[in-house]
Order: C-alpha cells, then structure tokens, then sequence
C-alpha cells in the first residue's frame, strides 16, 4: 500500500464522514462547515488524480463562493436549532428504513459484481489537467460547451424571475 | 329501355329524399305532389317499359342495367344491377301502378295530417325499396329491399306513434317478421356457401347440376327461404302480426299490407323456383302451409268485426292461395291471383279507409249499416271488390285467378284432392264473410250518421280500381273456356308450365262445384245476415265460443305469450340483476376502492413522494437480484 | 466540425438564438405582443430550418450528437407543441399582473433542453439537455409566485428532479465503469461483446428511475397532480408534452443502441412500471374534481400505453410516434380550454366550473368534447387509431398481459372523460359572464388554432394512413 493508496482512503473516509454529519448536524451553520470539509477531500481526490485544475477550481468555486453564500443566507433568516421544524416520527423511520433498504440492496448488488481492473487511475491521467481539458473543451465538447452555458443561462434567468420584487 | 330502369326506383328515391329534408317546412300541396307525382312518373315509366317488352321481348328475356359495383368481399362480388324480365315486370307493374293509385287517394286522405310529409316521405322510400326488391338480379341486392320494406312496414304501422297500442303493433310486426328475415339470411349464406354466388340467374343455372334432388342441402336452404317468406307474407305460423298491424293508416294497408309486400315471400319463391323444383319436400311444405293459413284466416275472417281487421284476415287468406298455387307448381297461377288479388284488395282497403273516415273512425262493421244509399259509390265499388274477392263466376277478376288455382290444386303434379278440398272450402268462407261484411255495412238502418263525403280525387282511384279487379281476369281464360292466356303467356317466359297429372276429369265439372260452393255461400250469408235474421243465432253458447275462438285469431297470440313471451319474461325476471352485469360492476367496484387506496398516496407531502421514488429504485434493484 | 454538421445543428442554433433575441427584446422594452410575436415567428423559422436541413439527414456530430429521422421528428413534434403553447401563453399571461416576458425566455431555453435530448447520443448531452429542461421548467413552474401552490409546486419539482438527476448520474457512472464509454452506440457494443453484468444492470436500473420520473412513470408518479395543479396552464400543457417528448425520445434512442427490449430483466421492470402506470393513473383520475390533476392522472396512463409500444422494440417506434403525436395534439386542445376559461385569480381548474359549457359557449364545448373522446380513444378520433396501433404491435409481440391491461383500464378511463363531457352539457348554473380585455384579434388565432386542432384529431382519427406512412419514412433515416 503505498502513499496514494493511503491518501485515498483516508480522503473517501474523510468525506463519507463529514458527509453524514452535514446531514445529520442539527445546527445548519454547522451542515454547512461539514460540506466544506466533503469539498476539500474531493478536491483531494482529484488532485490525487492528476487533475490539478479541477481540484483548484471545485475549491474556489464550492468551497469558497457558494459556501460562502450559503452562511450568508442562513445567517440571515436566523436558522439555527431550534427554529428547525419537528418532523414526523414514523416518517423519519420510514426515510431510515427506506435508504437503510436502499444501502443493504446496493451493496449487496454491487458485492456481487466483479470490476474488471478497472480500477481509479491515481497519479497517470492528465485530462484534468488545463491544457487538455481546454483543448477537449474547445474542439470535440464545444457543442455542449455551449449548451452548458446556456444551461447557466437559464439558470440565471430562472433566479431573476422568482427572486424579483 | 335499359337506361330507363334507373329511373323507377330512383324517382320514389328522390321524393323521399326531398320530403324527408325539406318536408316539414313544405307546404302540403308541395309534398302532396312530390309525393304522388315521383311515383305517378315511376308508374308512367314502367308502363314504357313494359310496353317496349311486350311489343319485342329483349335478348335474354331481360332488360338489365347495370348501375355500379356495390362491394367484393373475397369470392362475393355484389353489384347494383337491376334486372326487368317477365316476371319482375307483373310486380314492378302493380307496385307502381297501384301504388300510384294509392298515393293519389293518400294526398287527400292524409290531407289533415300534421304529419303528412313523414307519411308520404315512408311511402316513397317503401316504393323505392319494394321495386329494389323485385328489380334485384343478386340476392343480396333483395335482401337490402327485404330489409327496406321491413322498416317502411314498421315506420308505418307505427305512424300515429302516440297511441302506444300501434307502437306495439308495429313492434309486433317488426319482431314477427325479423323471425322470417332471420332465417332468410341464413338461407342465403347457406346458399353462397354451397354455390359460391347470390346471383339469381347463376344459381338458376347451377343449381341442378350442384344438388341432387331432394338432399338435405336443398331442403334445408329451401325451408329457410320459405320461412322468410313466410313471415313477409304472414302464413302461418307467423300470421299474427298482420291483424294488429291495421293500427296503420288506411293507404299503408293497401298499399303494403295487401297488395305488396306481403306478396313479397311469393316472388321470392317464384324467383327461386329452380330450388324449390329440387326439393319436393318443401313444396309440399309450401301446399300445406298455404291450404292450412287460408282456412284458419278465413275462419277468422268470419268472426271479425273489425272492418280492416276482416280485411286483413281475408288478405292473410288470399296469399295462402297462392302458397298453394306455389306449392303445387302453379306458378303462373300464383302471379296471376297475386295480380288481380292487387286491385281488388287494395280497392277494398281504399274504399273501408274512406268509411272509417266518413264514421269518425268507427271500424266496427255492426255499427255502421246502410251505407248502401248515402255513399253510393263507394257502395258500387266496395260491391265490386267483394264481389272480386268472392270470385263470383265470370264477372269478376276474382274468379278467373281463384279458379286457375282450384283446378291445379287437384289437376297438377303436385296437387291432391284433400288440397283442392281444403281450398274449396276457403272459397265457401271466402264467399260467406264478403257477404256478411257487404250486408253489414251496406244493407240495414244506418246506426252511425254519416258526417262527410269523399272527396273526388278519393273516389277516383276507387274507380279504376274497380274497374281493374272486374275486368282483369279477362287476360286470362281457363282452358276449357277460351283459348286467351296472355298471362300465363307471358309469366311462362320466366317461370315454368305446370305440370298436370294424366286421366283428368273435365275442367268443367270442377268450376261447375266451385261456382255452386260460392253461390252457395252468398246465399248462406245473405240468410244469416240480412236484416235481423242473424240475431239469434248467434246467440248459442257453443257458436259463441267458437265465434271467440276464431276471433282471436285461432289464439295464436295466446299460445306464442305462453310458449315465447312468458318464458322469456321469466328468464329476464331471474336474470334481472345481470350475471354478466356482477363482473362489469365488480371492475366499477374494484376501480373505486383502488382510488381510494391510491388517493392515499397523494397526500401532498414531499418526503412521501421521495419514499415514492426510492420505494421503486429498491423495488428495481430488488428485482435485479432476485433474477 | 465541418460546415454541414454545421448545417444539421442549424434548427437547434435557431432554437437558442430564439430565447437570446427575446433577451435582448426585453433589453429595449418591447411589449408582450412584440416578443410573442416574434417568438412565434421564431418557432417557424425553427420548422423552416428543419425543413431546409431535411435532405442533409442523418448527420452525426461526434461524439456527442446525432441528428437523423427519428431526432427531427421528435423535434417537429416539440416544435408544434411549444408553438400552441406560445399562442395559449399570450392570452393566459397577458391577463395577470406579473410581467409575463421573461416567461418566454425560459420556455425557449426548456424547448432546446428537449431538442437536445432528442439529438442525444452520449451521456454528457442526454445529462445537459435534461438538465436544460429541468431548471427552465423549476422556474416556470413557480412563475407565478403569488398564487400559493406555485412556490410549492416548483420545490417539490425541484427537489425531486435533483434526487432522481443524482441517481442518474450515478447509473451513469457505473455504466461507464462497466462498459468504458459513455456514447450509446459503443456501450452498445461492449455489451454485445462481454454480456451484461450487475453493475450495467443497476446503472440501467438507475437511468430508469430519472426517466421515469420525468416521464411521471408509477412509481415516480406522486408529483405529477401537484405539479400539474401548481403550474400556470399553458406551462403544465409543456410538461405534459414537449418535456415528456423529449425524454422519451432519448429513452428511445438509448433503448435501441444498447438493445434494451433484448434484455429480460429490463423488460420486466418496464412492464411491471407499465402495467402499475395504466392502473394506478385511471384508477386515480376516477373520482378527481380538479381537470388538471385529472389530466395529470390522464397523462401518467397515457404513457403507460405509451410504455407498451416501447416494449415492443424497433416495431413500437412508428405507433410511438404516432401516439405522442395524437396525445400532444389532444392534450394541446384540452389546455387550451382550460387556459380560455381561466380567470386573474386562479385557473379553470374544478370540474363544477364546467358545468354547462356547452349552452354557454358550444365551440369551446365541442373542442374540449373532442378531446376528451380522443383521450379515451373514441373512434374518429386521432385517440383511437393511436392506442389501435399500439395494441396493435403488442399484439404482434406476444405481449398478452399488457394488452388485456391496456384494453381494461381503457374501459375504466371511459368513465372519468365521459363524466367530463357529460359535466359540459349538463344545465348551466348561472354565472357571470366573463370579462374580456385583450384585443379580439388574439381570441380568434387561439380559436382557430384550437379548431384547427380539433380537425387535426378528427383528420387522424379517420385518416391515419398518411401520417403512419409519414413517420415510418423518417424512421428509416438513421
């Protein structure tokens, strides 16, 4: 087992975990704090695949800008504690039941399956890397480049209608 | 001559089609004229027609046109093709003419109806179907007239819908003869199953060689064709729906109740001689029915005191006659009582319509009474049809056709004493209520005042009609008188001689019985009825129950509500709430109590609708594992 | 790139050059009826477009695009639906107080996002396009925030979507993971290859949950009658046809490259989902008072009819087709009442409301009587050859269970729209009539158009031949 192996285990622990605490936090500022923690360990994960560019720019922009909006936003309607809303008991334990189903079933489904040596390339792929992703970007991907972009557009349009007045 | 075919049953057409869209909106003198005068033309044209045919018969002893093709389902190719020979011109010759004659009388008598343009719009269209029925050159082709003149039948039985009892006559009738159409059809496509056509001239041709003679084939596709002309021309046993369908206007009696439609079964098995000639069984068959119907009518003829209703009775009595004509291979003697019996049956409805009319609809005979010097001229033409319909000897049409058939009831091939017995006792009946009815009606004090005239234009196709059911049967002598058969001359082209038996007795001796049975039978008549001598008599408890017993009609009615009517209300009763119906409702039920469940679901909660969608993901994947 | 896949992309170019020239519309404050004007000669020109790139098809733009018969005759179908709905949009926005412009900026954007999908080859512009589709459509259905089931009715959309995009993101992945490509044609291939296995199993089981819930398939149905209800009418008639289309299209396409029918299992799932759809949908419009969750109901059977030409494989296309094209048109029409009669304040959308329409205004009675005899698959109605042909080619495959379920909830959907119609020529309550602001012109192009449509149905319903021979001519460009 070397470094990277290592690396990417303690990253995936590092990110299930704060994963589950965003969820489970009862405080929303504090859901918030753990989701920049899952950032930070996928921006590890990518970095541990060659992918520099994609790590640096899932940090600024999610960890650093949306995040930033979200505390923003909590802090100004004042959520916290005791303001969330008390749920149903027995819904909750149907939503337990439900994605504890789920989890035994996916895994249960996934031990079954065998992965053919296709296993994360760690340390060798470089189409995350700036240059190969703008040249991807640019050539064969322009056209849902473009869509992309148009998607934000939508995106954009859609906020300024709702949000309006 | 050919391209003028067409136009006969297109014209009739036509005016239904005007009267039946722009009708109600017409003034009467408008509909009385498009009514009339489409059928006056179809009745000129065919006088054309017929003219043309009698001074040079056609190639093939037909004039045929062919309009378009109509469908071709597999090896059936169904063309509208209308075809006049011998034959079809008798009948396309008394559907229009008379039937003119008829709808000259209807514009007056339906004068004061608000309903005059449906009337005249249903008399058009069953002119047109009643021609399409004799004109057709493929069966199934006559079946559509068949049908047609089914539903005109019901449309006018029924006309004055607001009285339900002539809802339920027309009901009756409608349901009645579906038993005969029925097996008709049935008939048919045994027919097109065994010979691969419906074509009349192809199974003329084809069939001697296809069927042996007197195999099950050709009885069993025989009687079925009988039986639908059975019900068509009410014999027994499906003679009850004529009686009660006299709930019709006067002219509808006349027109299809008389002279007609229910003459329809007698062309069909003319038509198809060639497939009864193979079967000896259903000849018979057709004899017997024909003997047995004019003497039960008769009978029951005598104990009416309706006026349409002896009427009807006597018509029911008559076409037996020519069944038996048929049965014993009488052919053209047959067409022949079916010609003359046109006018004079039809002149006697016309003349009865006008009596009601001029009683305030009193058709009661024994309340009438002393007609005889206040409506003199429907006394003399009334006096003419019943004299006609006697068949008092050689004055009238009557008796040339009645006594063709006598003499062949016993003469020909198929016939034997017992039939010509039977038939002869028809005529002693025949005789005995023309004259009870002629004495009632005309002779006595008058009980009811007459409260209108005829009008002229009513009195006129009396007239002619009187004038025809005397001198018709001057076409047609018997042998032994003189050698004039023009008739027989003519119907010969299409149908066949009749075969007569070897070491006859003289012709005369048998006409010798019949006039006397006849006379004698006015004579009994004019005895039991004329002034109060009937009084008596009748009186007598076993006279009056018979008298009952024929007055109902043999209770034929009563028997088929026992044996049909109340077995099947029975059944309706106990299967009230449907079996079928429980698995119908049981889906409604089924429906109803998965929407409730299901509604339960939709209850507006996000997290429920999440459950929702993760509840199938596992049901997905769950179901990826298992298998 | 080259100049005539250039060439192919242009009616899609057009498409977004549409929503952008609306923006700049907006930009120099033209007036509704300016931008709905030109939005709809836009759409034509989005048809001409197609029609004038007919003769270069198929044209594929690797990796991620193909544009062949079956991408324009779904784009056709989108086209004709958004067009009437841009008509019936004027009228229903024109009479609230919220301003109605960038409505058509979003509609467009969702139009492309279903175009897209219908040009799909590749997971990338299957997960954009739907992506396109969706957050247009969050905002459209919230458009009119004020009414109180607008907000709820877009979060719970949301919400949804955003779970089930997750889930088809990660089938994706794993499809990827087994097979080594994310193009259809080549996961084909691979499969063909090597088999399937578990984990390509699962990531098809996966994709089947997103489409599903787009397409409101049982059980990822439970939206459907709050969405419908929530949104403004014209936009829950796009919903129901241009997003639906789009989705199936590229559930079509993808089902045909990795041979989906071939596959057991998949077919087994479909047809479970199938079978639950026709129930649970007729079972559920059976008592509704509310026209559009009733047709929200409608719709979730309707596509488990649909559900049984897509079964049927290559065979089912063409009667696909040919039902999406009868039910677009008929719920087109039927929306297009619901938005006539709709008031400021709130929709038409209780039953009692339609009491007696037709003594009130029988033209809107006799489009709206059509209709609902087309969705119940009434002959001489466009309905019934669709749902025929679709019986039709189960029949052909063997598919027994789905046609005797096809056929009885058939006969259960035939109380609910006869219960409407028999509403509409029930005696009328007495009502106030309604007021009329807009400039008469723009009430006769929507009542020709909706009679138009109307004729369409009837012309389908009698003379289906043409349109069939139609499809099947453009199906066999690929």
């Amino acid at each position: 087992m070397d470094i990277s192996q290592v690396l990417f285990y303690a990253l995936s622990a590092m990110a299930l975990g704060s994963a589950i605490m965003v969820v489970i936090s009862r405080n929303p500022v504090h859901s918030v704090l753990w989701l920049i923690i899952t950032f930070f360990a996928i921006s590890g994960h990518y970095i541990l695949m060659n992918a520099q560019f994609l790590g640096i720019v899932n940090l600024i922009v999610y960890a650093g800008a949306i995040m930033v909006l979200f505390l923003f936003v909590i802090m100004l309607m004042n959520l916290n504690a005791e303001t969330e809303p008390q749920k149903n008991k027995w819904l909750k334990l149907a939503g337990v039941v439900a994605g504890g189903c789920l989890l035994l079933v996916l895994v249960a489904a996934l031990k079954q399956a065998e992965v053919k040596g296709k296993v994360a390339m760690l340390e060798t792929g470089d189409i995350g890397l700036i240059r190969n992703l703008g040249k991807a970007l640019f050539t064969d991907f322009v056209v849902p480049f473009e869509i992309s972009s148009i998607l934000f557009l939508s995106a954009m349009v859609g906020a300024v209608v709702i949000g309006k007045k | 001559m050919n391209s003028l075919l067409a136009y006969i049953p297109a014209l009739p057409l036509l005016g239904f089609i005007i009267l039946s869209l722009f009708g109600r909106r017409s003034p009467k003198p408008v509909i009385a004229w498009v009514g009339a005068g489409t059928v006056c033309l179809a009745a000129l044209i065919t006088i054309a027609v017929g003219v043309a045919f009698m001074q040079s018969t056609p190639a093939n002893g037909a004039y045929s046109q062919l309009l378009w093709s109509w469908f071709r389902v597999g090896a059936l190719s169904v063309d509208i093709n209308l075809r006049v020979d011998a034959l079809t011109l008798v009948f396309i010759f008394i559907i229009t003419f008379v039937g003119a004659l008829i709808h000259i009388y209807s514009a007056f008598f339906m004068w004061h109806d608000r309903d005059m343009a449906r009337f005249f719009a249903s008399m058009n269209l069953f002119v047109c179907s009643m021609l399409l029925l004799v004109m057709a050159d493929n069966l199934v082709l006559l079946y559509l007239g068949w049908e047609g003149v089914g539903l005109c039948s019901y449309l006018l039985i029924g006309f004055w819908y607001e009285v339900p009892s002539n809802s339920r006559a027309a009901n009756k009738a409608f349901l009645i003869t579906r038993i005969g159409d029925t097996a008709l059809l049935i008939g048919l496509f045994l027919l097109f199953k065994e010979l691969g056509t419906l074509n009349m001239n192809a199974i003329q041709q084809q069939a001697p060689q296809h069927f042996t003679t007197g195999s099950a084939d050709i009885v069993l596709i025989t009687v079925l064709l009988l039986v639908g002309g059975m019900g068509k021309s009410a014999q027994m046993p499906l003679q009850t729906w004529l009686p009660d369908a006299m709930a019709g206007p006067s002219p509808v009696s006349a027109l299809i109740h008389a002279a007609t439609m229910v003459t329809a079964g007698v062309y069909l098995i003319a038509r198809m001689h060639g497939l009864f000639l193979l079967s000896p069984v259903t000849m018979a068959i057709v004899a017997i029915v024909g003997a047995v119907t004019l003497l039960v009518a008769g009978c029951s003829a005598l104990a009416q005191t309706d006026i349409k209703r002896i009427l009807a009775y006597s018509t029911i009595s008559q076409i037996g006659y020519m069944f038996l004509a048929l049965g014993v291979g009488a052919w053209s003697a047959a067409i022949f009582h079916f010609f003359t019996h046109a006018f004079f049956k039809a002149l006697l409805f016309l003349a009865a319509g006008v009596v009601i009319e001029a009683l305030h609809h009193e058709h009661n005979i024994f309340r009438m009474g002393g007609l005889r010097k206040r409506m003199p001229e429907v006394f003399i033409t009334f006096l003419a049809g019943a004299a006609a319909l006697s068949a008092l000897p050689l004055v009238t049409a009557g008796f040339f056709s009645k006594d063709a058939i006598l003499w062949y009831s016993w003469s020909s091939a198929g016939g034997t004493s017992v039939l010509w017995f039977m038939a002869l006792v028809g005529a002693f009946i025949t005789a005995l209520y023309s004259t009870r009815l002629m004495l009632v009606v005309f002779w006595g004090e008058m009980r009811t005042p007459v409260h209108q005239q005829p009008d002229r234009g009513m009195v006129i196709p009396l007239i002619i009609l009187a004038f025809f059911s005397i001198t018709a049967g001057f076409i047609e002598w018997p042998h032994n008188m003189l050698h004039l058969s023009l008739f027989s001359d003519h119907v010969q082209q299409v149908l066949p001689a009749t075969v007569m038996k070897r070491d006859l007795p003289s012709e005369w001796l048998f006409q010798a019985i019949a006039t006397v049975i006849t006379l004698t039978g006015v004579y009994i008549g004019y005895m039991l009825y004329y002034g109060k001598s009937g009084v008596r008599w009748q009186q007598s408890p076993p006279l009056a129950a018979t008298r009952d017993f024929f007055f109902s009609g043999w209770k034929f009615d009563q028997l088929y509500n026992f044996l049909f009517v109340k077995p099947f209300l029975f059944l309706t009763r106990v299967n009230k709430s449907d079996v079928i119906d429980k698995l119908y409702n049981g889906i409604a039920q089924a429906g109803l109590r998965l929407n409730g469940w299901f509604s339960v679901s939709q209850n507006g909660s996000l997290r429920l609708y999440i459950v929702g969608v993760l509840a199938g993901i596992l049901f997905i994947i769950t179901l990826q594992l298992l298998l | 790139m080259t100049n005539l896949q250039l060439l192919a992309l242009l009616p899609f170019m057009v498409l977004a050059t549409a929503a952008v020239v609306v923006i700049l519309l907006i930009a120099f404050k033209q007036s509704h009826t300016v931008i709905q004007v030109t939005g709809f000669f836009m759409m034509c020109a989005v048809v001409l477009a197609m029609w004038f790139v007919r003769d270069t098809l198929p044209r594929e733009v690797p990796p991620l695009l193909v544009v062949d018969g079956l991408a324009a005759l779904f784009t056709g179908l989108i086209i004709f639906s958004v067009l009437v709905v841009g008509l019936l949009s004027y009228i229903y926005f024109e009479e609230r107080e919220e301003n109605p412009k960038e409505y058509y900026i979003l509609l467009f954007l969702a139009t492309l996002g279903a175009a897209v999908l219908t040009i799909s080859r590749h997971f990338i512009s299957f997960f954009i396009g739907l992506e396109l589709l969706s957050v247009s459509l969050y905002a459209l259905i919230a458009y009119l925030r004020n009414r109180n089931n607008a907000i709820e009715a877009g979060v719970k959309y949301l919400m949804l979507a955003a779970l089930t995009s997750a889930f088809l993101l990660f089938g994706m992945a794993l499809i990827y993971m087994e097979t080594g490509s994310m193009e259809f044609t080549a996961i084909g291939n691979a499969i063909t290859k090597s088999g399937t296995s578990v984990l390509f199993l699962m990531g098809i089981g996966l994709i089947v949950v997103a489409i599903g819930f787009k397409l409101a398939l049982v059980p990822f149905h439970l939206w459907a009658a709050d969405v419908y209800q929530g949104a403004p009418a014209p936009v829950t008639a796009f919903i129901a046809t241009v997003s639906k289309i789009g989705v199936f299209a590229v559930f079509v396409r993808f089902a045909q490259a990795i041979h989906l029918h071939e596959n057991a299992l998949a077919v087994t799932v479909l047809t479970v989902i199938a079978i639950a759809c026709m129930i649970a949908g007729n079972v559920l419009a059976l008592m509704q008072q509310n026209i559009k969750r009733l047709l929200a109901y409608s719709s979730i059977a309707h596509f488990g009819y649909l559900l049984v030409a897509f079964l049927s494989g290559d065979a089912g296309v063409g009667a696909g087709v040919f039902y999406l094209l009868a039910y677009s048109i008929t719920l087109l029409s039927a929306f297009g009442i619901i938005t006539l009669l709709s008031t400021r304040r709130k929709d038409a959308d209780e039953l009692s409301g339609y009491r007696g329409l037709f003594w009130r205004n029988p033209l809107m009675a006799a489009i709206f009587t059509v209709a609902l005899l087309s969705l119940a698959g009434i002959p001489l109605t466009a309905g019934f050859p669709a749902k025929f042909f679709i019986l039709t080619v189960g029949v052909q495959q063997h598919m027994w269970l789905l046609a005797v379920v096809l056929v009885l909830t058939s006969v259960i959907g035939l109380y609910y729209y006869l219960r409407i119609i028999s509403t509409l020529f029930a005696s009328p309550p007495l009502s106030p009539a309604k007021e009329k602001s807009l400039h008469p012109l723009f009430y006769a192009a929507t009542y020709t158009s909706l009679v138009v449509l109307m004729f369409l149905l009837a012309w389908l319903g009698i003379f289906p031949g043409f349109i069939i021979d139609n499809v099947q001519e453009f199906l066999v460009i690929r």
